[in-house]
Order: C-alpha cells, then structure tokens, then sequence
C-alpha cells in the first residue's frame, strides 16, 4: 500500500511536469508553426512573408528605423517587417538567449566585431553566393571586413565605424601648438601632446615641477582596443593575430616598441592610462569633456563632441616608424539567422538589399550621424562630406579607408581582447614588464584561441 | 463549531497517519491546491537546477546544443589560477564585510534602540542607502573616491600627501568595496537588530540593575545571549549576499561600460559571481559557468552547515 501511493504521488509530479513542460514547448511550436502557417495562406498571387528584425538603438535611431521598414514594406508588399529593438547592452544578452531558445529574429543587426562570434558558432548564414550574385563590391565600403579567412562573406555593413584622430582645436590654439596633419608620426604625436598636457598647477610636460600623477589636461586620451593600442600596434608592423586568426602574434618586438611607446606616454602622463580613465564618469567622456586635446576616435564620436559644441576637427591616424598606418575599422552588419526557412531569408535578403542598394535609404540613414554610409556614392556625395557641423575634415573617414582592417576578429574576440587589456594594463600601469605582459598575453591568448579552434 | 472542527481533525489524523492516503478526497483536494507552487518550483528551480547540472558536464556555448564532456569543466576550473583569485577575492570580501557590517549595525541599533529625539528621522536616515539603487550608491561613492575631483584626494593633497587611486588602486578596491557595501546595508541589518532588541524583556534589564550590573555588564550578559539568533540569522544572511555579491560589483568597477573592466583593476576585484558571469554571458562557456555556480553553491552549501554546527555553542533561544 504504501509503495503504491507513493507511485501515485510521483504520477502526479510527471504529470505535473509534463503539462507545464508541454505548455512551455506548445507556445514554441505555435508561434514558429504559427508563423509560417500566417505566411501561406493570404496569398494571392505572390505569397506573404513576415520577417523578425532585431536591432540595438537608441531614440532617435529607433524611430529613423521605423521609418525606413514602413518604407521598405511599401515598396515590397508581400513582405511584412516586425522588428524588436534594445539598447546595445540588453540586446545582445537577450539575442544570445533568444538564439539557445530558437526564437532569434530572423534578421538582426551585428555589431561588426561580434559577426564570426555568430557565423563560427553556425547562428548566421553564409551570405557569399547572394552577395556575389546581387553586389557590386566595389560600390560598398566595409564589405570585406566581414570576410573570413576562407573567403566567405557573412553579413552586409549596416554603418561604418573607422577611426581617425580627432583634435581639440581651441586646446592646440591656447598652447600654440600646431594642428595634426596627414604627415605625423605616432612620436610626432607624443611631441605636441606633451606640450598639450597641464597638471593642476598649469604646467605643461616639458615643464620642470610637472606633476605627472596629478592632471588637469591630457595630450590624448587612449581607451581599450579600437579608440587605443590596436592601431598603434598595427602601425608599429605589430598585431594580435595572423592572417588565420588561430594563431597569436603578440610575442614580437614590432609589438614590444609599439608599447614603449604607449607605456612611455602613459608614465608622464601625457596618455590617459587605465587608472585616469576610471576617473570619468565614462572613458569616452575624456575628449568631449575638454579633459583631452586629442582622441583616436570612431565616426560616431562626433555626436558626443558637437553635444559638447567642441570646437573641432579630425584627420588620418598617424603613421608608425616605417611609413605603415592603420585606420582600425567596425562594420555593423546585417547578418541571417540560420535556422529561419528558406522563404524568410529570401525576404530578409531583400531588405539588406533594400539598405544598401538604395541611395534614399543610404541618405536617410547618415542624416543621423551615427556611421559613415555603406554605399561609396553616398558617402563621397555632399550628404556626407558636407554634412553641417563638425569636422570640417570629414574627408578624412573616407581617406582613411586606404589603410584601414578589422579588429582581428573571430569566434572569440571578446574573449581575447579581454585576456589582452588585463596584461596590457598591467603594463600600462607599470605593474609588470612590456616583455613579461606580451609573453603572458601570447600564451594565455593561444590558449584560448587553441580551446575553440582545436575541437 | 470549533469544537467539531477539533474533532474532525484528531478523529482524522489518526487513520491517516498509519495509512498515508494521497489519494483520498483531502489529499487530492491538498495537491491540487498546492500545484501551483509545485509547479513552480519544478519549472522554475528544480528544472534549472538539473539543466544546469547537465550544463556543468557538457561544452556549451548557448548558440549550439550541449555536449557531453564529463568532468571537464571541473578539471579546467581547478586548475585555472582566475578561478581561485576570484575565489580568494570573495571569501577576502566576506571576511572584511561580515564582522563589520554585524559589529556595526548592532552598535547603530543599540544607539537607536535609546529614547531619543528624532529617532525615526535617524532610522529613516541610515535606512535611505538600503532603498537605493547601486547606480547611486556609486555616484556617491565616486564623489568621495574619484582619484581627480574627489573629497578623498582633495583632503590629501591639502595635508600635503599624495593622492590615492582609491578603487583603481589594487589593494585597495576589495576594503573600499566592503566599506560601502558595509554602510548601503547596515540599515537594513539595524533594522533586523532593532527587532531582536526590542523583544528583549525589561524585567531582565530591570533585575540586573538591582544586582549592581552596569550598562557593559548588561550588554554582554543579558543583550548579546539573547539577540544571538538575530545575529546568527544576521550572519548567514550576509555571508551568503557576500557571496552572491554581483551587482556592487559590476556597477562600481565599471562593467556596464566594458565587461573586461568589471573585476578590475588587474582582476583584483573579481569575485566567483562576477567570473560566472563573464565566462558565461560574455565569453559564451556556459558550460564551464554553470560549474562554477555549481562549485559556489558547495561551498555555500559547506558554509551553511558549519555555521549550524557552531551555533549550537553560542546562539540561545528561549
């Protein structure tokens, strides 16, 4: 009797389970199911479509999107767009849920270095065969950033960020100090920036009585990855990675003179190091604050600066020792979701489509300032160049494409890049060796690249 | 009435005990009542807890089914040196913000336990950090702690010393973490005292003043026995916030701007929830995370049980 009722009892828990689980998988399979189902039947010559878009913005980015869907719908009848959008931070945490739980959409926005996070773990579609057959590539800037190194396209650039150097021209002015130019080097830099560096008593660098722990003024301010070494790395003849992105590169001495020249100009306190940096309410604030007279900085830096109502300009990044540049560049992408049918991903096809080939919505889109347009036409044209407002030198974005690459990007770059600034701030900080951090941050970060690549 | 609802009940008791009827018409009625909560918690605790045991022996990466892998992840994690520096920071933590946050928040409560004028203004007062949000708390803190525009510093260099990295400064971030997790909490600790006060009797106080006791006297002998199972219940609480110690964290070392930042500087600061959540959320090892948070509720679980033991020495109830 008693090992009955406890078989009961037990009955009752599966079922219990049972239905919930039930439950939880039926509103799956209804709303995937439902969905294609919704697409059939109200068909009358051509079948409709509903695609998911997924996006990050914020306000007025928001409500441009919006726009330019309802655009895109018009044109393309038998497509109905339903989009979800987040703040940059929420919505990647909750696209990598949505992913485990097969309800991504069925298009989303990428940032540019998280594309091979997605294509290398299989959640997005190889895009090589419809971009070859539909784009021209050569009319389209960023395009190749988004290549691996077998050759496959995996995303369209939404936007492009790229870096150039960005200078405060009030600050260069009150210290007479000449303006960057296309012709500086990374020492030339160092140079007009300690004289653009005052302590609290109003003394600059070169000063003697300069108080280097205690700054009012920075030559330049220098922040992680893309607005900081990356660049300097890769102008020096250095990098992280090689050609594959499975192996590291770090241990070299193209990379060790590279941070002398970074750690040099964070000891005098001519660059900002990890330590000022925490003492603003963000590290981007640096520059637009008047802290800096000058910044590597991505196109989207110029909104912050003109809130500010700085008075500014931008020019090409500076060349190291050799003559070598580098303009360090993220293309937010476009990328398909893989596992959506082969119906919906025609339909998101045409909306990428749509983004980049059309010149209104190329325009619409750089109104906003946030990228430099995707369509070469478009952002050789006045609507980019001679947009109002700062920079003057808008040129520089466009010229600095001659030179510029992706961050090194694949499967584990957040990973990497991680493991990179904890030693590179270690050295920043003067808390170890140039030498014992590039040999620590090689062999930690082969590691990591060895764990994925060598399943 | 009452009296038939009495003796329905013993009449009814009796049977059931020797024959365990689930199934009879109350015990159906019992289930189905309960059920809600049943389900509850198999969907929402027992289900994830044996997903994430599953997790914790698989290579996952959130993206792509789990695979099984055994006792991999465990291996890595034992032999990974952030794993035990985040281990240490934690327990470092718990160890600074336990014993001050008790000590000081049953001094506060004893003070404000007094007959005093504005004595709820002044509970009101220590109460304000418990309700908000550590995004304040922050701000607060950087007011005093900012390396370049703060009280701390402005204080120094007036005294002629130099100037401090406060919480960029790596021997100093995990006391100066503990120092405002201490004083956003203590309210609500002071406030669980002041309960534990107040049900103190009098006559105690009262008899202890005709034997000759001073105050000392009747702190020690009569407040602290017989408050020891608010601070015991103080004690628990709080090591296992120290140890679930997430959001402070996060906030105040920067990860909401740079998640490599969060820990910092130079990984310092970096406690076991935090290294969770970066292994998981950030560098998709969702497997690995899950035994670590596996690993963490041992060690929870162990701590616990320790302080059971021991509190049969020292905590009396009535």
């Amino acid at each position: 009797m008693k090992v009955k009722s406890w078989i009961s009892i037990i009955t009752v828990f599966v079922l219990i389970l049972v239905l919930a689980l039930t439950g939880c998988s039926n509103s799956d399979s209804q709303k995937t199911g439902g969905s294609t189902k919704k697409d059939t039947p109200k068909s009358n010559d051509e079948k409709e479509v509903t695609i998911n878009l997924g996006f990050y913005s914020g306000g007025k980015s928001d409500e441009k999107m919006q726009a330019l869907i309802k655009k895109f719908m018009t044109a393309h009848p038998n497509i109905k767009v339903t989009s979800q959008s987040a703040p940059y931070g929420q919505f990647y945490q909750k696209l990598d849920t949505q992913i485990a739980a097969q309800e991504a959409p069925d298009v989303w926005l990428s940032d540019g270095v998280l594309v091979m996070k997605y294509a290398e773990r299989g959640a997005v579609k190889d895009l090589t065969e419809w971009i070859n057959r539909d784009l021209n590539k050569d009319d389209y800037y960023g395009l190749d950033f988004n290549k691996d190194a077998n050759g496959k396209y995996w995303a369209v650039p939404q936007g492009i960020q790229i870096g150039v150097l960005y200078y405060n021209k009030d600050l260069f002015d009150k210290a007479h100090v000449e303006y960057p130019n296309e012709n500086w080097t990374w020492d030339d830099l160092q140079t007009a920036a300690a004289k653009l560096t005052l302590d609290a008593g109003g003394k600059n660098a070169n000063e003697s009585g300069f108080k280097s722990n205690n700054i009012s003024q920075f030559g330049l301010t220098f922040f992680s990855i893309t607005e900081g070494w990356f660049s300097v790395l890769k102008s020096y003849g250095g990098g992280v990675l090689d050609e594959s992105m499975k192996k590291s590169i770090i241990h070299s001495d193209e990379n060790k003179k590279a941070f002398e020249w970074m750690v040099d100009g964070m000891k005098r306190g001519i660059l900002t190091d990890p330590a000022d940096l925490k003492s603003f309410q963000s590290p981007m604030a640096v520059f637009p604050s008047g802290a800096a007279a000058m910044r590597i900085g991505i196109y989207a830096r110029v909104l912050a600066a003109n809130e500010a109502g700085l008075n500014y300009d931008v020019t090409v990044l500076p060349k190291g020792p050799d003559g070598n540049r580098f303009a360090p560049v993220i293309s937010n992408s476009w990328v398909i979701n893989s596992k959506v049918s082969d119906e919906k991903a025609k339909a998101a096809w045409e909306w990428i489509k749509f983004w980049a080939t059309e010149d209104e919505v190329q325009k619409e889109w750089a109104e906003l300032g946030e990228a430099v347009p995707v369509k070469k036409s478009v952002a050789n044209s006045d609507v980019f160049l001679k947009a109002a407002g700062n920079p003057a030198n808008k040129k520089a974005f466009l010229d600095s494409f001659e030179f510029a690459g992706a961050l090194d990007t694949n499967a584990v770059w957040e990973e990497w890049v991680a493991k990179f600034n904890e030693h590179a701030q270690r050295a920043f900080l003067g808390e170890s060796s140039i030498e014992d951090s590039l040999k620590g941050a090689d062999k930690d970060i082969q590691k990591i690249l060895d764990e994925f690549y060598k399943k | 009435m009452s009296n038939t609802v009495v003796n329905n009940m013993a009449a009814e008791t009796i049977p059931t005990t020797k024959k365990r009827k689930y199934f009879s018409h109350e015990g159906r009625w019992g289930l189905i009542l309960v059920s809600p909560y049943l389900i509850h918690l198999i969907v929402f605790v027992v289900g994830p807890l044996i997903a994430s045991l599953y997790f914790s022996l698989s290579k996952y990466d959130m993206l792509n089914p789990p695979k099984w892998v055994g006792l991999e992840n465990y291996q890595k994690l034992f032999h990974e040196p952030l794993f035990y520096k985040s281990l240490w920071n934690t327990i470092y933590f718990a160890i600074l913000f336990v014993p001050a946050q008790t000590f000081l928040a049953l001094l506060l409560a004893v003070a404000l336990n007094q007959k005093l004028k504005a004595l709820k203004l002044f509970r009101m007062a220590h109460f304000i950090p418990v309700i908000s949000s550590w995004t304040v708390i922050m701000y607060v803190a950087d007011a005093i702690f900012n390396p370049r525009f703060g009280l701390a510093n402005t204080f120094l260099l007036k005294l002629g010393l130099d100037p401090q990295r406060w919480f960029n400064d790596e021997h100093l971030v995990i006391p100066l973490l503990v120092l405002v997790a201490v004083w956003k909490g203590i309210g609500y600790i002071m406030i669980i005292y002041l309960a534990g006060l107040q049900s103190v009797p009098n006559e105690l106080y009262e008899a202890a003043e005709m034997d000759g006791a001073g105050t000392i006297r009747k702190f020690t002998s009569i407040t602290l026995p017989l408050i020891s199972p608010t601070t015991f219940l103080v004690i628990v609480l709080s090591s296992i916030t120290t140890f679930q110690a997430f959001e402070q964290i996060y906030v105040m070392t920067g990860g909401a701007a740079d998640i490599s930042a969060a820990g910092g500087p130079n990984n310092s600061s970096l406690v076991l929830m935090l290294y969770l959540y970066r292994e998981g959320f950030s560098f998709m090892h969702m497997g690995y995370a899950s035994a670590i948070a596996w690993i963490l509720f041992i060690i929870l679980f162990t701590l616990t049980i320790i302080q059971l033991k021991i509190q049969k020495k020292w905590v009396h109830y009535d």
